[in-house]
């Protein structure tokens, strides 16, 4: 791993740098490749698991969601569950679903506006009608009032065929849009039951992992008796329920997490035992 | 009323939010269908949701059905007359063919 801080290069399987840079900088910067030379902070190493974004950088006041770790923690071991093959086969209908955008949105705003503009035209006909009838009462000439009243007519005349046209072209995409609907009905069960196949999946892998993760919380609490005194003195019921930091020990200690961890504590003698605790690289902070 | 249907997970969950925060608004809620109170509140609600979630929205404005309003009596009878058959298992084609109560084809065909 290199690390490069600022215009300080380190090098190796453990570094240590200054806490000018908080631990969710350096490890957005382990799992983002820069290629930018401007970046304050830059981190050459292997391409971090997904498990890395749940426990790989760790520090007082951290949160985990620990369950959804393990089961991370699992894959990264190569652990399969019986639903994978119905999961990979919804996901896969599911990219083959095509779903075609349609917006309605213009279609309403101009219907709206065409109606607005016959209703101003009938006002301005009536108004025009009512001007001829005027003259004509009063005697006066009425060419002016009859040719505005033609005018006003004329007017209306388009734009109520602007209207129509406008209704048309709503109604006949409302129905394509109704075609479309059903691909979005369809994509939507899809998405539902890809959603299902992973939380099973997700319970078995927690399931697997239990007893394992429960055991290396305990040898952890024995390696680190002080540290944990405070986080173990009030009694546990599941082990899931453990605070943040033990918990992402615990499961970065079962999973491959690939690239170096930031680690912003100090609970192991020293950085290397950490690293080894953790079978991967580490920045500490 | 404002029909409001999510075609999205992420346009369900916003629609689940927005009831759940402006239950005096909601007038049912079916899952991933909801019924809004038709005021100017409740429009803003659903175009709230149709800026956010685009074509995984679907807006529809409801307006009460009168049956002896919005179509004509022989519509009315024949569906009265129907559901009061004496053969629960006969179809509507069979039943109507010995009255003068207008066709399935015939009423697909009538736009309201």
């Amino acid at each position: 791993m290199i690390c490069r801080v600022g215009d300080v290069v380190r090098c190796g399987e453990v570094v240590s740098i200054e806490p000018e840079v908080t631990a969710t900088t350096v490890a957005d910067a382990v799992r983002t490749e820069s290629t930018d030379a401007d970046d304050r902070i830059e981190v050459s190493c292997p391409t971090p698991s997904l498990l890395h974004e749940a426990v790989g950088c760790l520090y007082p006041g951290m949160g985990v969601q620990t369950k959804t770790a393990l089961a991370r923690a699992a894959r990264t071991r190569g652990m399969t569950t019986p639903y994978d093959e119905d999961l990979e086969a919804a996901r896969a209908k599911l990219t083959d679903v095509c779903v075609e955008s349609i917006s309605l949105r213009q279609h309403r705003e101009v219907m709206a506006g065409t109606e607005e503009t016959v209703e101003q035209a009938r006002v301005r006909a009536a108004e025009a009608r009512g001007r001829v009838r005027e003259c004509e009462e009063n005697g006066l000439a009425t060419d002016e009032a009859n040719s505005r009243l033609a005018a006003a007519l004329q007017y209306l005349s388009e734009a109520e065929t602007a209207a129509i046209a406008a209704e048309q072209a709503y109604t006949s995409a409302r129905e394509q849009r109704r075609a479309q609907l059903d691909n979005r009905e369809q994509r939507f069960r899809l998405q539902d039951r890809v959603a299902n196949y992973e939380r099973e999946a997700h319970a078995y892998l927690v399931d697997q992992l239990r007893d394992e993760f429960s055991e290396t919380l305990t040898t952890l609490s024995e390696m680190m008796a002080d540290q944990l005194s405070d986080a173990l003195s009030t009694p546990i019921r599941s082990p899931f329920d453990v605070e943040p930091v033990p918990a992402a020990l615990a499961v970065g200690h079962l999973g491959n997490l690939s690239a170096p961890v930031v680690l912003a504590i100090d609970w192991f003698e020293s950085p290397s035992k950490a690293s080894e605790w953790l079978d991967t690289s580490v920045i500490h902070i | 009323m404002l029909l409001v249907i999510a075609y999205s997970r992420e346009a369900r969950q916003t629609l689940r939010n927005i009831c759940r925060g402006h239950e005096e608004s909601v007038v049912r809620r079916f899952g991933r269908v909801v019924l809004l109170e038709e005021t100017e509140f409740g429009a803003f609600l659903a175009t709230r949701l149709r800026v956010k979630h685009g074509g995984d929205i679907q807006v529809e404005r409801t307006a009460p059905f009168n049956e002896f309003d919005a179509v004509r009596p022989a519509v009315r009878e024949a569906a009265t007359d129907y559901e009061s058959r004496e053969t629960p298992s006969l179809p509507y084609k069979q039943f109507r063919s010995e009255t003068d109560h207008p066709t399935s084809a015939e009423m697909k065909e009538q736009s309201l």
